[in-house]
């Protein structure tokens, strides 16, 4: 029972560490919350069933969600976030939060509001191994999960694109007087997040089997809280926050009842807030060494 | 090389350069210095790119845009900024490869890389510690040799002697002339006006944003009232 808990914690906490990664790959490099991303996760959803219902095979779902998310997002960047580069951190903020609520919108005018639900048939093979089962689809979304923060890994850590990300993150500065330039690295961020963010909810969409144009807004919030619980733009913290937080959620619900699983999420966050707001991964709390 | 003609800069309300003509030619070391606040480090920051200002800087006969240090970068210009701008949390040999981002002659690149570690072997040898875990000479050391991958012919140096200890801003200085014998061409912002100085060919002496004088570096020296108005009587033991 427990480790079967264990397991079905441990498949939610690999769709939050997705959206987490995706919110603080913006919020790390620009210090920017992009809120519009709970929605690409949405979108992403609704593209990758669109793909699995036009029967293509489940890889190329996925490449469908990421990339419409990633085009949205790209979409988002330029008309949302470069016209108010030099405002203060909440204007664009606020342009992200307009276009959650359209993006919102559009889905609910083109899908309807009732959820769009994915033929039974679909992964209903299950796995034992001693006391513990797994769905294929469980197997599917930690596979796809590992493939992809790996594939970010790379990215971010060994590629010369990936250190100048890097490089702007930690200080824009530095990194224009090293010959990056952060405008295309921006929209770049803002593709590879909405990327992320479209795969979880493709991932999410098969987990449940159905999907609704007001998924984003809870599950969206349940990955900032990750991302705050893993560290607010410490790209990696989100690898031990979403399935320490998908764990949490998955017991206290096997537990002690669903009502106060929320309270155990977002509870966790402010606790992080109050006593560790660099988050768990965040190291000592050093202050910012001077910006150029 | 570069010619600045009557720069003008702000920040908000406050005008932290007013009005500064400066020269700098082929091959020369410049030293630029001042008192905390004069404006030195506003004006190293303008010519790489960093800032909005008003006035012209020409460099190799072309008019130089404000704010873009990507491009100035390309052309030739690279700045050590106050303070040294180390990437903290990448390791030296990110640091140094951060160097080579602009490089597209990729054979070159790998070996001016090599070149660069053999001339300073301690940051061969720490390749993959934490850049901040560096001491500050070499923290220093890596700012300077990280701006030297770009390939650059105008460096501009801001305070690189600052925080450091008497042994190795001796060093830094020596290794500032030597670039200029293989030919480089050096700005170098210093509070260590007098050390400065001594190497410098020519000079620019600076107060609240603008220029006061400016000559051959020795004529500076030598004029007493001058040295010790402003260059600190006390600051002479080099
Ligand atoms: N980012 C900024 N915002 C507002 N004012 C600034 C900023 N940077 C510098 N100043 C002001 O501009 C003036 C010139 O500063 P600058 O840093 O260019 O001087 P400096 O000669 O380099 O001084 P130091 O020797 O202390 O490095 C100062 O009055 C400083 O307070
Ligand atoms: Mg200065």
């Amino acid at each position: 029972m427990l480790l079967q808990q264990l397991v079905n914690g441990l498949t939610l906490g690999a769709v939050y560490t997705l959206i987490a990664l995706s919110f603080s790959l913006v919020m790390g490099i620009l210090g920017v919350l992009n809120l519009a991303i709970a929605e690409l996760f949405m979108l992403g959803g609704y593209f990758g069933f669109a793909a699995i219902l036009a029967k293509l095979p489940l890889p190329v779902a996925l490449l469908a969600g990421m990339a419409g998310a990633a085009l949205v997002a790209a979409v988002i960047e330029r008309v949302g976030y470069q016209p108010f580069r030099d405002a203060p951190v909440v204007t664009p903020m606020l342009s992200t939060l307009g276009f959650s609520i359209i993006l919102q919108n559009v889905a609910t005018n083109i899908w309807g509001s009732d959820p769009l639900q994915l033929p039974d048939e679909v992964f209903g093979a299950r796995f034992t191994l001693g006391p513990v089962s797994a769905s294929a689809m469980q197997l599917t979304i930690v596979g796809a999960t590992v493939v992809l923060v790996a594939l970010l890994a790379f990215v971010v850590q060994r590629t010369a694109l990936g250190r100048a990300l890097r490089a702007v993150a930690e200080n824009r500065d530095v990194a224009r007087l090293l010959g990056v330039s952060a405008g295309p690295l921006t929209l770049l961020a803002f593709m590879l997040s909405g990327a992320l963010a479209g795969a979880a909810g493709v991932l999410i969409g098969l987990h449940y089997a159905a999907i609704t144009p007001y998924i984003g807004v809870e599950i969206g919030l349940k990955a900032i809280a990750v991302m705050v619980v893993g560290g607010t733009g410490r790209i990696w913290g989100a690898l031990i926050a979403g399935p320490l937080i998908g764990v949490a959620e998955v017991m206290t619900t096997a537990y002690g009842g669903s009502q106060i699983r929320d309270f155990v999420v977002y509870g966790l966050m402010i606790v992080i807030l109050l006593l560790r707001p660099q988050g768990l991964l965040g190291g000592a709390r050093t202050e910012q060494g001077p910006r150029v | 090389m570069l010619e600045i003609r009557n720069l003008h800069v702000s920040y908000g309300a406050i005008s932290a350069v007013r009005g500064v003509d400066l020269d700098i030619a082929v091959g020369e070391i410049v030293a630029l210095v001042g008192a905390n606040g004069a404006g030195k480090t506003t004006v190293a920051r303008a010519i790489a790119g960093l800032l909005p200002y008003q006035g012209e800087i020409r460099y190799a006969g072309r008019l130089l845009k404000p704010n873009s240090a990507e491009r100035n970068l390309r052309l030739g210009v690279a700045l050590v900024p106050e303070g040294r701008g180390i990437l903290s949390s990448m390791t030296v040999g990110e640091n140094l490869l951060m160097g080579l981002y602009t490089r597209i002659d990729r054979d070159q690149a790998a070996a001016d890389l090599a070149d660069v570690q053999s001339r300073f072997p301690i940051l061969a040898e720490r390749r993959d510690t934490m850049a901040s875990l560096l001491s500050g000479g070499e923290q220093q050391m890596l700012a300077i040799a990280r701006a030297l991958l770009s390939k650059p012919k105008l460096l501009l140096l801001d305070e690189p002697s600052l925080g450091l200890a008497p042994k190795m801003t001796d060093f830094v200085f020596e290794m500032v002339l030597r670039l200029r014998d293989e030919g480089l061409t050096v700005l170098l912002v210093e509070q260590k006006a007098r050390q400065a100085l001594k190497i410098a060919g020519r000079a620019y002496l600076m107060e609240t944003g603008r220029v006061l004088t400016s000559g051959p570096a020795r004529e500076l020296l030598e004029d007493h009232v001058l040295a010790n108005a402003f260059l600190g009587a006390g600051a002479s033991k080099a």
